[in-house]
């Protein structure tokens, strides 16, 4: 039995510019329909990944903060024992997976999320006409009535799967998922190299190193949900001291 | 007599009811079971833009699958051939020696229009199925030749002058086989909802 994967993230905030390349580009391979303003006030907006903006200070000495949030795949997930018809599990790579076809609707996953990253489908999405040939093809485009949410681009996982294993014969692993640059989307357009994608049960690989810092911690680690992703502090010292 | 009568309409009622209930589902099982299950293209073929026959081109001329099929071997989707790909023979097969269906394939050439061809095996929006880890499977790990493989899911094409869907293609096909050969891909799960589903 080869080495089962745990795929996670390491979201360095020291680095994040707030410059929002990963929420396109997350909008973008995702099929996620494009949100406007009436989306946001009617809270009906869909958001894969986000950044949460804090201001700190007082004029003229003001800060803002951004923190990237996005399924945060946890372990002890609290989205999925409410699940009635299992459309929500985990598998054995780690990934909190959201399987569209089973989902009935019924809410219960998005209301027990801690991190509001699951997102109900209110409407059909819809783009404009110059859109419709961007949509990507490996992705299900959601109807009307299902729940959806950030799937770690599992579309990508599997291609990277069947590339490796396909045409160069080798397991994937790691290493080989850098050297082919299969990065999820938001990976992938970060400019500073915030977000880094790996394999956790892959103790050389850069998310194991990175989330054994100093100044990592888990987004409400307190409540036991056991989140895939680790977060790293900001280095500030001007920061006031909580 | 009076007090007996009065019984009547309490054992009738539910007798009606009984009755009622029993034609009732006799009418919906019969619906049921004798409504053919409707699949697009299998048992009647659609008519296609050109009368291409597989029984020519695999059976008597003996060209393989992915000779045409490019794409089968290496990506998601099998394709179909580019009209200047059947121009690789019938440049030459054609004119009053060759059957008159190829006339039309000339004539799309000339014209530099593709064929629209009608797809025939259709599967839901939310399956992702790609060829290439199938026939990959089915080649090396089970030995298949690639007509052999082909012919595990799209039927006995080589004799088919009219391409019909022979398998239902419905999520149980797919986990039928999926579950028997799980032993043989040790390193992931494919019985896993997100395999096909994401």
């Amino acid at each position: 039995m080869a080495k089962q994967h745990k795929w996670g993230m390491v979201v360095d905030i020291d680095r994040c510019i707030g410059c929002q390349a990963c929420v396109i580009a997350c909008q973008s391979e995702n099929n996620v329909p494009i949100n406007e303003e009436v989306d946001f006030l009617s809270r009906r907006a869909k958001q894969w990944i986000r950044i949460d903006r804090f201001w700190e200070g007082e004029y003229p000495n003001v800060k803002a903060r951004f923190i990237p949030v996005f399924c945060q795949h946890c372990d002890n997930a609290p989205c999925e024992p409410v699940c009635p018809t299992y459309a929500t599990y985990h598998n054995d790579q780690g990934l909190n997976v959201q399987v569209y076809n089973r989902c009935v609707g019924t809410r219960y996953c998005a209301n027990n999320c801690p991190y509001q990253v699951r997102f109900f489908n209110f409407f059909n999405p819809s783009w404009p006409e110059s859109l419709w040939n961007q949509l990507n093809p490996d992705v299900t485009v959601r109807s009307r009535g299902i729940m959806e949410k950030c799937t770690f681009c599992v579309q990508r996982i599997r291609r990277a799967e069947r590339l490796i294993e396909g045409q160069k014969g080798e397991e994937l692993t790691d290493q080989k998922i850098k050297d082919g640059n299969f990065m999820p989307a938001c990976v992938n357009a970060c400019p500073t190299d915030t977000l880094v994608f790996g394999d956790l049960n892959d103790e050389t690989s850069e998310v194991v190193r990175k989330s054994k810092s100093d100044r990592s911690y888990r987004l409400f680690a307190e409540l036991g949900t056991e989140p895939s992703v680790f977060y790293l502090k900001k280095v500030d010292p001007a920061a006031k001291s909580h | 007599m009076i007090s007996k009568l009065k019984y009547i309409p309490m054992v009738l009622g539910p007798l009606i009811m009984t009755a009622v209930v029993i034609v009732l589902a006799i009418f919906i099982l019969r619906a049921w079971w004798t409504t053919p299950f409707q699949v697009f293209g299998m048992g009647e073929p659609p008519e296609q833009p050109i009368a291409f026959p597989h029984t020519q081109h695999v059976k008597i001329d003996g060209i393989s699958c992915a000779f045409c099929h490019q794409n089968v071997i290496r990506g998601d989707a099998a394709t179909m051939p580019a009209v200047e790909q059947c121009l690789f023979c019938h440049a030459t097969i054609q004119g009053d020696t060759a059957p008159p269906e190829v006339a039309k394939v000339v004539a799309h050439f000339e014209s530099g229009t593709p064929i629209n061809w009608k797809k025939i095996h259709r599967l839901p929006d939310h399956v992702q199925f790609s060829h290439e880890p199938h026939v990959r499977f089915l080649t090396q790990t089970q030995g298949l030749g690639i007509e052999a493989a082909c012919a595990t899911c799209h039927g006995d094409v080589r004799n088919m002058v009219e391409v019909e869907q022979v398998r239902r293609l419905k999520m149980g096909d797919c986990v039928d086989c999926h579950r028997d050969n799980i032993y043989l891909t040790d390193n992931k799960d494919i019985t896993d909802c997100v395999t096909c589903h994401y």
